[in-house]
């Protein structure tokens, strides 16, 4: 198990996508703070023309952008229990009580993600006119409300094998 | 723990060492250490069979049942 190819390479993935993350963060912090500073230049840059600026349309995506920057640190602390649980599993003894937690904790983090979504989603459609539809990846998906239910059941898998597992190293 | 293993007074009745017990039921002298000093939380059948056919004796003389540590703990946690 320890010798399994799939573990180096999830662990590489997910040191990958914890950078690209914060790179992902760090544009969104980018480009909210631009709709302050430069907000004209910034707005007419995304294709937003002056004639058709609606108060409520940039408060909107000022939103949404501030919506994902809080996501930014959810998907971190997502990715470096994944990080912790993936280590474990490589040293040989992943059903810990530590990692039942990490999975837990996992779960509600992709619950907030999932409702974070479901908020983007619902700006989204709200600003989204005609004339300037706003296509943003968000809301409701099934995939994302089964992995959240998957995750809470799998840390209560892990709960008992971690018990289990106590029990059998007492056991001579 | 009710139940306490009478291991050593075993092992000094038949002049055995825990080491040569060890060898004898392929057991590791970590384990069998575990199994003399009571942290042992269970044991299965093929060691206790193991160490009852070396040391020749039943598993009744191995383990023995104490009540008055079970009234003792159950007080202190009343």
């Amino acid at each position: 198990m320890t010798n399994s190819p799939a573990l180096p390479v999830a662990r590489v993935t997910l040191q990958i996508l914890i950078a690209l993350n914060w790179l992902w963060g760090a544009a969104i912090l980018t480009l909210l703070t631009a709709t302050i500073v430069a907000e004209q230049w910034t707005f007419t840059a995304l294709g937003i023309t002056p004639s058709s600026w609606i108060p409520s349309v940039i408060m909107g995506l000022r939103a949404i952008a501030a919506l994902g920057l809080v996501a930014i640190p959810l998907n971190y602390m997502v990715l470096r229990r994944l990080l912790a649980i993936v280590d474990t599993v490589r040293e040989g003894d992943p059903f810990l009580a530590a990692n039942a937690l990490h999975l837990q904790a996992i779960a509600w983090l992709l619950l907030t993600l999932q409702l974070l979504s479901i908020l983007v989603g619902v700006i989204a459609r709200a600003i989204s006119t005609p004339a300037h539809p706003v296509h943003v990846d968000a809301g409701f998906s099934v995939n994302g409300w089964l992995a959240v239910l998957l995750t809470f059941i799998l840390a209560r898998v892990f709960s008992a094998g971690a018990l289990m597992r106590e029990d059998l190293e007492g056991t001579v | 723990m009710a139940i306490t293993v009478k291991l050593d007074d075993l092992l000094y009745a038949r002049r055995m060492t825990l080491t040569e017990l060890s060898e004898r039921v392929d057991i590791t002298l970590a384990n069998l250490s575990i199994l003399k000093t009571g942290k042992a939380r269970a044991i299965r059948f093929s060691t206790l069979e193991a160490i009852c056919a070396v040391l020749a004796c039943q598993p009744g003389d191995l383990l023995e049942f104490e009540p008055d540590s079970v009234a003792a703990e159950q007080s202190r946690a009343a």
